[in-house]
């Protein structure tokens, strides 16, 4: 076999492509890469696929997924080959990522107490009242440094001009980040060479970041705060990063059995020292699940008692309970809005145009313009409940005119999105598969990104859909510095 | 640390000693067959006996053969006790207690795990099921190294060390009925002129050959191991060396003193039964706290 059949066919015309231009020529930020994948050749390249594929398994890099058959723990689908940003384009993403969440928390605050942007006419308020991620129950309450959302995972997506757009930012329990991390430390074993010849930023930062973070959330000061992380269980499909993050912040991974709140109104762990008190809960349970006293009576993952501790600032829950509201694609649209209002700047990063079905007259266009077009209901996560115009059957399409006629606030719609590609190692040659980026921002007494973020790839030819529990794959990101 | 978590670790460390135990003990008898005389009726069965899984077998399996017994006992995951569903336990344990360890620790257990569920099958015939266990034992005692090595001394190692010894004690005396039986059954037959290999074995499958020799400098004999076996302090997998290491852990825990007087019920109990004969050490556990102090 020789070195040439791995680029054999290689299309880069279909969509923007981040390692090659149409012409087939590498990018300069590429070049490096490029010309070692075509030194190693398809031998080496399927032998450290092999490795990567071994070393998943040791570390047990896994997620679970739901079927009939039960819960299945599936390793984690990586492909080997990197997805690389240039240092100076990722500055100015960052910027942006920063400026949203910023925007998006004043956006949260305001929500659940003076609501000028509603009183000034910015948003509809029955768009809030509406909302399956309006929590009542938070009206009232100004969490530390105004910042609802804590962690925040944004979806990033380039399009055929090259431009990068925010698709979409999940503000609840966001997942992907411990993968990440681990999809660093695979490469470091598959591509070592590769790492040492560039300039590439690290991503383990994160875990101190978070802890900081959380840390600074803590009521009262002490010089050393409990902190948990409070897990569904290992049921849940992001267990392992659950599992993955209490270890890497050196915190407690409980679960809701574990906590008790006390008639003083604050939260307690049962240790074999007796009951010790927690001051910051990285919950990652929904907040319908958090505390049956507030909300779902049947919900045996919360702790009772929850939110009256939250309420009388005996603990930080992060996120905040009711962050979610901004965690809407129907609030989406009005981000760049809430940049200019809260922060008195333009938006960085721009916003993926958006109709909302709510709108009579967007309603018209989209059911006109539905074969073109990407529908998603306004507060799935997960990729689920979705439809790609130019994909979808007949049938599809006449089902979802139904959906969006009897529930129009629950859709909205975009242009279908010529997702960027990148090379793929699809059996024994690289082919261009669609991707994305979830860059994990926080936010508490101070902002931070993560160095690039998670790539997530369509594995099917022409698919859009990146989502693990869907068949999609992971590629390690890489944030280049070029200047000497 | 959590109770929860405590309780996990505690039984990961259990489930990790009974699957290099199982190994240890098929291993032994195996090693045992080849130095007897043809005919002699070393009994596979003696095996079910001391794992008390008799029933459990005769459910799954018609005839008391090499083959079926190891299956059984290695292999098979409808029985709790056997070595692969141990490991797969210990696995379970670890897999959701990776905050409380050092980073690694998971990733040993796990790649043990992997390597047994790929290799089960070689099991099937002597000279690849010994191999296996050998690869198995070397595993585990790559994980305890590796944490002694590794982990603080914390309330978390306390409940591992405690799981450990007490699981260990507890197939140091299910190993020391296994030459007792083996011998008690073929009293009649050639199988006493052999009593010093059967010994001999049974000392082999704790690691404690060369060590007993340096401490009994005698033709070695029954009594005198099952002596050692029982009461050498020195010797790390004796019951009363087993049974100090408790002792000392449970006083390093907080809420201490239900344990320490069950500990205390216990070593009163062996010494009526005059096994354990009291030494400096056991005397200190004899002098614990009074509930309330």
């Amino acid at each position: 076999m020789t070195t040439n059949s791995l680029w054999k066919n290689y299309q880069a015309d279909k969509a923007y492509d981040e390692m090659m231009t149409a012409h087939g020529n590498a990018r300069p930020l590429c070049k490096t890469l490029e010309s070692y994948l075509q030194e190693l050749g398809t031998d080496s390249l399927k032998n450290r696929r092999t490795a990567a594929e071994a070393a998943i398994l040791e570390m047990g890099i896994s997620f679970t997924v739901y079927s009939e058959q039960g819960n299945i723990d599936r390793a984690w689908p990586f492909d080997i080959v990197p997805r690389l940003i240039e240092l100076a384009e990722w500055k100015k993403i960052e910027a942006g990522l920063k400026q949203r969440l910023k925007a998006l928390n004043c956006f949260i605050n305001d929500v659940y107490n003076e609501q000028a942007f509603i009183k000034e006419g910015f948003l509809p308020a029955d768009l809030i009242e509406s909302s399956g991620n309006f929590r009542p129950e938070c009206i009232g309450m100004n969490p530390k440094f105004g910042s609802w959302a804590n962690i925040c995972g944004s979806d990033l997506v380039r399009d055929g001009e090259g431009t990068i757009y925010v698709l979409e930012d999940n503000l609840r329990v966001p997942s992907g980040v411990s993968y990440m991390m681990e999809n660093r430390v695979i490469t470091k074993r598959v591509f070592p060479e590769l790492l040492r010849n560039l300039d590439i930023i690290p991503v383990d930062a994160y875990p101190a970041q978070l802890f900081d973070m959380l840390a600074s959330l803590a009521p009262h000061p002490n010089v050393q705060p409990q902190i948990a992380v409070l897990t569904p269980g290992i049921y849940n499909s992001a267990y392992f990063e659950h599992a993955f993050l209490a270890q890497r912040m050196g915190v407690e991974l409980v679960e809701g059995f574990d906590l008790v709140v006390e008639n003083d109104d604050c939260v307690y762990m049962r240790t074999i020292k007796g009951l010790e008190k927690v001051d910051v809960i990285y919950r990652r349970i929904d907040d319908l699940f958090l505390d049956p006293e507030v909300f779902r009576k049947d919900s045996a993952l919360g702790v009772k008692g929850l939110m009256r501790a939250w309420k009388a600032g005996n603990v930080a829950l992060a996120n905040a309970p009711g962050a979610g509201v901004a965690d809407d694609k129907v609030i989406y649209a009005y981000v760049p809005k809430m940049i200019q209002y809260y922060l008195n700047e333009e938006p960085i990063l721009p916003n993926v145009p958006t109709y909302l079905c709510s709108d009579p007259e967007q309603l018209n266009y989209v059911l006109t313009h539905l074969a073109e077009l990407v529908v998603k209901p306004a507060n799935e996560s997960g990729g689920y409940g979705m439809l790609v115009g130019p994909h979808a059957s007949q049938k599809e399409l006449k089902q979802f005119e139904q959906l969006i006629q009897d529930h129009p606030r629950n859709y909205i719609a975009q242009p279908t999105l010529a997702l960027s590609t990148c090379p793929t190692l699809c059996d024994d040659h690289l082919e261009p598969r669609h991707i994305d980026l979830r860059p994990f921002i926080l936010q508490g007494e101070h902002s931070f990104v993560t160095a690039g973020g998670l790539t997530r790839v369509a594995l099917r030819a022409g698919s859009l859909i990146v989502n693990s529990s869907q068949g999609g794959g992971s590629k390690d990101t890489w944030i280049i510095n070029t200047e000497q | 640390m959590l109770s929860r978590s405590a309780e996990r670790l505690y039984w990961l460390a259990r489930y990790l000693e009974r699957t290099e135990n199982i190994a240890r003990l098929v291993s032994v008898t195996m090693n045992l067959i080849y130095d007897l005389p043809r005919g002699t009726e070393v009994g596979w069965h003696n095996l079910l006996t001391i794992c008390g899984v008799e029933d459990e077998f005769k459910q799954r399996f018609k005839n008391t053969t090499e083959q079926n017994i190891t299956r059984f006992l290695l292999a098979d995951l409808h029985n709790p006790s056997s070595l692969l569903s141990s490991l797969s336990y210990a696995r379970e344990n670890i897999r959701i207690s990776r905050e409380l360890m050092p980073d690694e620790a998971w990733e040993f257990v796990n790649e043990l795990y992997l390597y047994a569920t790929k290799n089960i099958e070689t099991i099937s015939n002597r000279q690849g099921r010994e191999v296996f266990l050998q690869d198995i034992i070397r595993g585990c005692q790559r994980f305890t190294g590796f944490m002694a090595g590794a982990m603080s001394r914390n309330d978390s190692r306390r409940f591992i060390v405690m799981g450990r010894n007490l699981e260990r004690a507890d197939m140091t005396s299910r190993i020391m009925d296994f030459g007792t039986v083996l011998l008690s059954e073929n009293r009649n037959s050639l199988l006493r002129e052999y009593e010093g290999i059967v010994w001999l074995n049974v000392l082999k499958s704790l690691s404690a050959t060369s060590m007993y020799r340096k401490q009994v400098r005698r033709r070695i004999k029954g009594e005198e191991v099952l002596d050692f076996l029982l009461n050498n302090n020195e010797s790390p997998r004796s019951v009363c060396h087993c049974l100090q290491k408790i002792s000392y852990k449970i006083t390093e825990l907080p809420h201490a003193t239900g344990l320490q007087l069950e500990l205390k019920t216990l070593i009163e109990k062996l010494t009526a039964l005059n096994l354990l004969t009291t030494t400096p050490q056991l005397a200190s556990i004899n002098t614990l706290p009074k509930p309330g102090f």
